[in-house]
């Protein structure tokens, strides 16, 4: 369902958003920090109206919800305790609020998958997607310039390569699987993917911004 | 600075979180040492929640807040101003070994299918990966060996060269079951790789009947 709500919702903001900047970039880090710092419940709900049903959609995207109705909402509930929690980590300066919640709700979404699929982990998410162990800073400014670029190629492309996108990186589908559901050779996949990175002006090979 | 890298669909698909468990650890492993890659990941971390934030929003049940406000409000959620310990200092081996690799490695057991290898298993994933480490002993060569599925190799410490090239600490290297080679460690040091294959390496060569290192993982 998600690859066309991605889609549809694409389509519908285009002329808007195109020269928009992005100032709820600010305002979520913002909120973030005052979380951090006070506990400020009044931030967290701006946060929870704004990501919950985002991140519900994240769960329905990967099929969550097959698995049980409450599922999704669980999900919900247990990234926004992980962002309670863990926002004393968030560093503006590292990452993006959204870029940073984002990684929260996929690490939460695995362990969650592995949970049902009876599989026990050796190794959480969270260990192998560290997120506090970058040690350099690549900067909100950077990161909001990379995101304007994939904002603005977005828009750009195609609709064979949009939909490949939003599978491969929100569904929680492999290059395979997604060539399977669709019924392409696996090389077409990964073109559209590798043609629509290079169109949001994302690194392929060695690249700098 | 390590010269080989994930491909791009590796990258992607670590970033996403869907790739399999024992390929993540070795991206992640290979992360650790390379800032390229890492700030490719950010990339896409940043590229993916632009979509995440494209999605059309999905109403949660009424009270989900209230009850995610009252869990925190019981206490239940402690940690909420204290930053994380930096795990990593106490480890000399990247975080996403650090429970593979709880102790030291004379703690693991060691199997020595060859002279100049020893073999450990840390642990076999969802879709029946099997992660390990590899210590070749200074200058040691392994005989030419084929992989029956693909083999990924990061190098933790050390390095080695075989028919392709020549690799060093962080270096990921992916082989595929087409390819033949006899990595050779370098001479002045040993050479410690985490190892992750698809299904157990066949031995060719004189001696390949009789070793096989995974046999008995
Ligand atoms: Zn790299």
């Amino acid at each position: 369902m998600s690859a066309a709500n991605v889609i549809s919702i694409l389509s519908s903001k285009k002329a808007r958003t195109m020269t928009e900047p992005n100032p709820a970039a600010e305002q979520w880090a913002d909120a973030l920090e005052l979380v951090a710092k006070r506990q400020d419940t009044a931030a967290f709900e701006r946060l929870f109206k704004h990501f919950a049903p985002l991140i519900k959609a994240f769960a329905l995207s990967s099929g969550l919800h097959k698995q049980g109705d409450h599922l999704p909402d669980e999900l919900v509930q247990e990234v926004m305790l992980a962002i309670w929690r863990k926002s004393a980590s968030y560093d503006r300066r590292k990452a993006a609020a959204s870029t940073w919640i984002f990684t929260i709700a996929r690490n939460q979404r695995i362990d969650m998958l592995r949970r049902l699929s009876k599989y026990r982990g050796d190794v959480s998410a969270d260990e192998i997607w560290d997120l506090e162990s970058d040690t350099e800073l690549f900067g909100e400014i950077r990161q909001s310039r990379v995101q304007e670029h994939v904002r603005i190629g977005l828009y750009e492309l195609p609709v064979d390569q949009r939909q490949v996108m939003a599978k491969v990186f929100l569904e929680d589908k492999s290059h395979q699987e997604v060539a399977d559901e669709m019924g392409l050779p696996l090389g077409t996949v990964k073109s559209r993917v590798r043609l629509a990175m290079k169109k949001m002006k994302l690194s392929l090979e060695a690249y700098d911004l | 600075m390590s010269q080989w890298h994930p491909q791009t669909e590796q990258l992607v698909e670590f970033a996403a979180g869907t790739c399999h468990t024992g390929i993540s650890v070795a991206i992640s492993v290979h992360l650790h040492y390379c800032p390229e890659c890492r700030k490719r990941l950010s990339e896409l971390e940043s590229a993916s929640a632009v979509l995440f934030e494209h999605q059309k929003p999905i109403a949660v049940s009424d009270n989900l807040f209230a009850s995610v406000l009252s869990e925190i409000q019981q206490g239940k959620v402690t940690e909420s101003v204290k930053p994380a310990a930096p795990a990593r200092a106490t480890s000399r081996y990247p975080k996403a070994l650090s429970s593979l690799i709880p102790g030291t490695l004379e703690e693991l057991e060691w199997r020595s299918p060859m002279k100049n290898l020893k073999v450990t298993h840390l642990m076999t994933d969802e879709s029946g990966l099997i992660v390990g480490l590899h210590h070749m002993k200074a200058g040691g060569r392994v005989p030419n060996h084929q992989h029956r599925g693909d083999e990924i190799s990061v190098v933790l410490e050390g390095g080695f060269s075989d028919e392709l090239g020549t690799y060093g600490p962080g270096d990921f290297i992916f082989r595929t079951e087409e390819d033949v080679h006899s990595p050779q460690a370098d001479a002045h040091e040993d050479c410690l790789m985490l190892s992750v294959v698809s299904a157990p390496v066949k031995l060719t060569g004189a001696l390949g009947w009789l070793i096989n290192p995974f046999l008995k993982a």
